[in-house]
């Protein structure tokens, strides 16, 4: 039977947390790619009715805002990983 | 936003009330005598600036090409910007002068700012609206 | 009982930091991708309608200063998994 000295426990836990909190940070590139598909489209729309530009404007930065937020959650549960365990 | 078929006012009036609202944490880290955050917020906000005349200035570039040599463009520019951000933050990261949340927070004040004026447009918006209804 | 030596500790540690920067760099990827998108439509958007130009520079202009910052949150987490500030 193998046994694990606690410090050989804290080591591998401690390991698992930095490499977990660098994967939570792949999420990253989903609201990055889903702001600049909102941005083309914005613009886009822009130049089909530029009268309509305040209200194209404001959802647009709305929507990238409320985009960013899967992007903010893997930031914080990386830093929780990083910071607390 | 009132100039926003402008770019260069509307890059104006973002600046100046980023810089207004900056003023909030720059004056009270120096009252309480913390002289790195206050050297690293500035830091931040100084490259935050520059880098907004330089996203100004590609894009202005980039209207004037194809449109797939436009979409090339912008990637190549977006990781050379991603490069000097990463100098950035190393330089606050090992300069001990230099707080590293505190330059972080300075490199993100602008986009803070632009959601903060899109939320107060859409609140006068929907009051506006509302009172109009009232009338 | 198997025990770790404080050097295998921290190399186990060190290690599973740098991979996890590795990876949480990919996030810069995204907006890159996204970014490039807007820029294409916007160029098409001016070609056709080069009277709304003013309008069509405003939005790619915010746009892409908000998709910007996913990239950046990834970056200061590998520097924190590097540096452990």
């Amino acid at each position: 039977m193998v046994e694990f000295s606690p410090e050989v426990i804290d080591t591998v836990i401690r390991a698992s947390a930095l490499l977990g909190a660098g994967f939570a940070m792949i999420a990253g590139i989903g609201p990055g790619i889903g702001q600049g598909y909102a941005a083309g489209k914005a613009v886009e729309s822009v130049a089909r009715d530029p009268e309509a530009r305040g209200n194209i404007i404001t959802t647009m930065l709305l929507g990238q805002a409320v985009a960013e937020s899967t992007g903010i959650y893997s930031l914080v549960i990386a830093i929780v990983l990083i910071f607390t365990i | 936003m009132k100039n926003i078929d402008d770019p260069q006012k509307l890059q104006k009036e973002i600046l100046k009330i980023t810089y207004l609202i900056s003023l909030l944490p720059i004056i009270s880290s120096l009252l309480f005598g913390e002289y790195d955050i206050t050297l690293g917020f500035v830091f931040g906000l100084v490259i935050a600036t520059l880098l907004l005349r330089l996203k100004y200035n590609n894009i202005i570039r980039a209207l004037s090409m194809e449109e797939d040599s436009a979409e090339k463009f912008i990637r190549n520019r977006y990781f050379i910007e991603y490069a000097l951000y990463f100098v950035v933050l190393f330089s606050a990261a090992k300069n001990a002068n230099l707080n590293f949340l505190a330059a972080a927070v300075g490199l993100f004040m602008i986009k803070f700012v632009v959601i903060l004026m899109s939320i107060v447009d859409l609140l006068k918006d929907t009051f506006q609206r509302k009172f109009d209804e009232y009338k | 009982m198997i025990e770790f030596t404080p050097e295998v500790a921290n190399t186990v540690i060190t290690t599973a930091s740098y991979v996890a920067a590795g990876a949480a760099m990919m996030a810069g990827m995204g907006p890159g991708i996204g970014m490039g998108f807007a820029a294409g439509k916007a160029t098409s958007a001016v070609r056709r309608q080069p009277e709304a130009r003013g309008p069509i520079i405003t939005t790619m202009l915010l746009g892409q200063v908000i998709s910007a910052s996913t990239g950046i949150y990834s970056l200061v987490i590998a520097i924190f998994l590097i540096y452990g500030i």
